[in-house]
């Protein structure tokens, strides 16, 4: 059986099983989403954020 | 044709039922103004009832009734219409279901399966994306409510535990309202825990209204009418509110007067290590 054949037999055949899917992976895709971005976020702002340079500044007691 | 045969059988006539001699035919009652029967057409499925919509109309002709028979007169005449049957060369044309329409059966999909998934693939994707979207929509919104940081920070109160000796009140002031905080000593914390809580008014255990048992901390505001109470006083050695005589015990429950409710416990954090209170 083809992949596209698996993918609507598991998945899509029953709406009981489409709808929750759909609505797990919007939950799931909007955290991996957020993780990503922040990670883009603080790559592309390297060395500005106050969380990089806040050795230089606070000493641990 | 036009012979009728006189019998008892029901039979439906023609509405022609006699031809005169000259060859008209005599139809002495037909009725040309007949609507169809009320309801839905005639029977199968289609025509409105009432006059016929297809009455060609009186500028252009019509049928009439004489007294020789009916009389049909046409003053218009409509181009014909109708099939025009080429006639081909051909002895033999290649019947085809439709000749006109290109072949497009290069275009079409080699698996139906891998077709029906993508489609449903294609569904399912945008349908997660739309979920994520207006789930971000509706949390971002409502967020848009929520107190800003430099609000909360303003909101709280934090204050050095060590400077609050046994067996003392301090009462601070956190938006707006006392906070009364007592550092209980051993002896109050047995009583505040061997009191019979499930009798009480408002029944409540110690444990519930304390995180570390020698610290209290209660909004000081009486339950009854908001007055202020008087720490270390009344019956039960602990509040007593001097408006209407409201007793509170020593772990802020309403023990006697007329206050329905046990003073109330702010949200609160103790950082043990640091030795600090954070109200709120």
């Amino acid at each position: 059986m083809s992949l596209a054949s698996t993918f609507y037999n598991t998945l899509v055949k029953r709406n009981s099983v489409f709808v929750p899917a759909i609505f797990t992976g919007a939950f799931a895709f909007s955290i991996g989403f957020d993780l990503g971005i922040t990670k883009l976020w603080d790559t592309w702002n390297k060395g500005k954020q106050w969380k990089d340079i806040r050795a230089r500044y606070v000493e641990e007691q | 044709m036009a012979t009728v045969h006189l019998s008892k059988k029901a039979v439906t006539i023609p509405t022609t039922v006699r031809t005169l001699s000259s060859g008209v035919p005599v139809a002495p009652l037909v009725n040309l103004a007949a609507r169809g029967s009320a309801g839905s057409g005639h029977g199968h499925g289609h025509g409105a009832s009432g006059p016929r919509s297809d009455v060609p109309p009186r500028w252009a002709g019509g049928v009439s009734r004489t007294s020789s028979g009916l009389l049909s007169k046409t003053f218009a005449y409509p181009p014909v219409t109708g099939i025009h049957q080429k006639s081909l060369l051909h002895t033999s044309a290649v019947v085809r279901d439709a000749p006109q329409v290109p072949d497009f059966s290069k275009y079409e999909a080699k698996d139906p399966a891998t077709n029906r998934g993508l489609a449903y693939l294609m569904i399912g994707s945008l349908g997660l994306l739309s979920a994520s979207a207006a789930k971000s929509t509706v949390t971002e919104f409502l967020a848009t409510m929520a107190a800003s940081a430099d609000v909360l920070a303003m909101a709280k109160v934090e204050l050095d535990l060590a400077s609050i000796p046994e067996g003392k009140n301090a009462i601070i002031k956190w938006r707006g309202k006392p906070v009364f905080i007592r550092h209980r000593t051993p002896d109050e914390i047995e009583e505040a825990r061997n009191t019979d809580w499930k009798s009480l008014r408002d029944p409540e255990s110690d444990e519930a209204r304390t995180k570390k048992p020698e610290w209290l901390v209660m909004l000081g505001v009486c339950t009854h009418l908001g007055c202020v109470p008087i720490g270390e006083a009344g019956d039960y050695g602990g509040w007593f509110c001097p408006c209407h005589g409201s007793h509170y015990d020593i772990s802020g429950r309403i023990r006697k007067g007329p206050a329905p409710l046990n003073l109330e416990v702010p949200q609160y954090d103790i950082n043990e290590a640091e030795g600090k209170m954070t109200i709120g």
